[in-house]
């Protein structure tokens, strides 16, 4: 049954987005209602701040309202669209914050000034939500052998590059690359998307 | 078959850590190979999950006024939707077209099987997606979406605005097959008072190279092969 309302989501997603298309702003309300959350919590995480966060969703909703109409749904669903567009809008702003901090650290002679993305990192361990399916990736992400968790989570939340994960934890390349695949496969695996 | 480097580097594709040459190579990889495409896909919706993970948070409701007075007064008009109309395709033209694509279909099925393997354990990945339009006599803004299972011979079709028929009178879902000369029936639909129906239903007949689905207005209980007009059709 869950497999079913994933699939009549879908085909909910998909209707919101062609109004959307077409200049409906009711279709890019209820939109907003249903991903709202997920996606400013995934921009918090990154960012760990409430402000940045915010006007990161700002500017991907109105990406949403503007491109709507260049949805591929052959290569994505809705939902993990949105979750890319948040992604990129985010990892903007922490490359723009990366940069002022370069520059105040050099202005101040403190080279060793950290620099470092989302300084709030988590371990999804950590977390607590109600919410059924966050609840079950959660579960899957926290069942991963923690290596592979660990390289996921510093990739797709910290927007490490695999060269900064392996320096960071003082692994080989290979091994950071192998840990990334194996866990993504292990979670294609177990969420059925 | 996709090697183990092509993993590797799908796996970091889906999650932007691929250098801009690095990425560039990627895709033209992805552009020559179907599989990898699909391999790809199914990543890039595994990592998107993860965002589900972070601890939930509500935004401020002061932001949804916000981006809602933006898109209202700064005139970000929505990019116009490129595809097609769903136009009515009568159907000897549709039937024509049927057997033309036949061996193309055939071939294309071949080529299916082969992934069937790695894709038997993604419900969701199997599943197509066939967007119907209206057909006069039925209303303009009358719609439905289709999602198709082929492997369970299955789907769920949801329907808007189209208003209950007359007494005596039944919608009837069809599945238009390359491998069928006629429609295969998929049921009766019933909307309910406001013209919506979300159910799931299956074919009478093994399908497995659907084409289009349709619904056509028949006789109460439905007939077991098409005989009213077509209100709504579409293909994938």
């Amino acid at each position: 049954m869950a497999e079913e309302a994933a699939i009549v989501q879908q085909i909910a997603d998909r209707e919101m987005i062609e109004r959307i298309g077409r200049g409906d702003q009711s279709a890019f309300s209820a939109l907003y209602d249903r991903l709202s959350r997920p996606l400013y919590s995934l921009a918090l995480r990154m960012l760990g701040d409430a402000g940045d966060a915010q006007d990161a969703l700002q500017d991907v909703f109105l990406q949403i309202w503007s491109r709507a109409a260049t949805y591929n749904p052959e290569q994505s669903t809705v939902f993990s669209w949105t979750v890319l567009l948040t992604r990129s809008r985010v990892i903007d702003r922490l490359r723009a914050r990366k940069r002022r901090l370069r520059i105040v650290a050099s202005a101040t002679g403190d080279e060793d000034a950290d620099v470092a993305d989302a300084s709030t990192m988590e371990s999804a361990a950590d977390t607590a939500d109600k919410n059924d399916e966050a609840a079950r990736v959660r579960s899957v992400l926290n069942n991963l052998p923690s290596e592979q968790r660990e390289a996921i989570e510093l990739a797709f939340f910290g927007h490490l590059t695999h060269h900064e994960i392996a320096a960071r934890l003082g692994e080989p390349l290979g091994t950071i690359k192998a840990r990334i695949r194996r866990g993504l496969l292990k979670l294609r695996e177990r969420l059925g998307t | 078959m996709i090697s183990e480097e092509q993993q590797d580097q799908a796996a970091l594709h889906v999650l932007g850590l691929l250098s801009a040459a690095e990425a560039a190579a990627f895709e033209s990889a992805l552009s020559a190979s179907a599989e990898l495409r699909d391999f790809v896909r199914e990543l890039r919706e595994a990592a998107a999950d993860i965002a589900l993970s972070a601890p939930s948070q509500a935004p401020p409701a002061s932001l949804k006024q916000r981006i809602m007075r933006e898109i209202t007064t700064e005139k970000l008009a929505p990019v116009p939707l490129q595809r097609a109309p769903f136009g009515w395709v009568p159907w000897a033209i549709a039937a024509g077209l049927i057997v033309f694509c036949g061996v193309l279909a055939l071939d294309r099925a071949r080529l299916e099987r082969e992934l069937t393997g790695a894709r038997a354990a993604d419900p969701l990945m199997q599943t197509a997606f066939f967007t119907l339009g209206p057909s006069a006599p039925a209303p303009a803004d009358a719609k439905a979406t289709v999602a198709w299972e082929p492997g369970r011979q299955s789907g769920v079709i949801r329907i808007s605005n189209l208003p209950a028929p007359q007494p005596g009178r039944d919608y009837q879902l069809w599945a238009v097959d390359a491998a069928h000369k006629d429609p295969i029936s998929a049921g009766v639909i019933r909307v309910d008072k406001n013209g919506i129906a979300q159910v799931r239903f299956k074919p009478v007949e093994k399908v497995e190279h659907v084409k289009a689905f349709a619904i056509s207005l028949e006789r109460e209980g439905g007939v077991p092969k098409k005989e009213g007009p077509i209100l709504l059709v579409g293909s994938a």
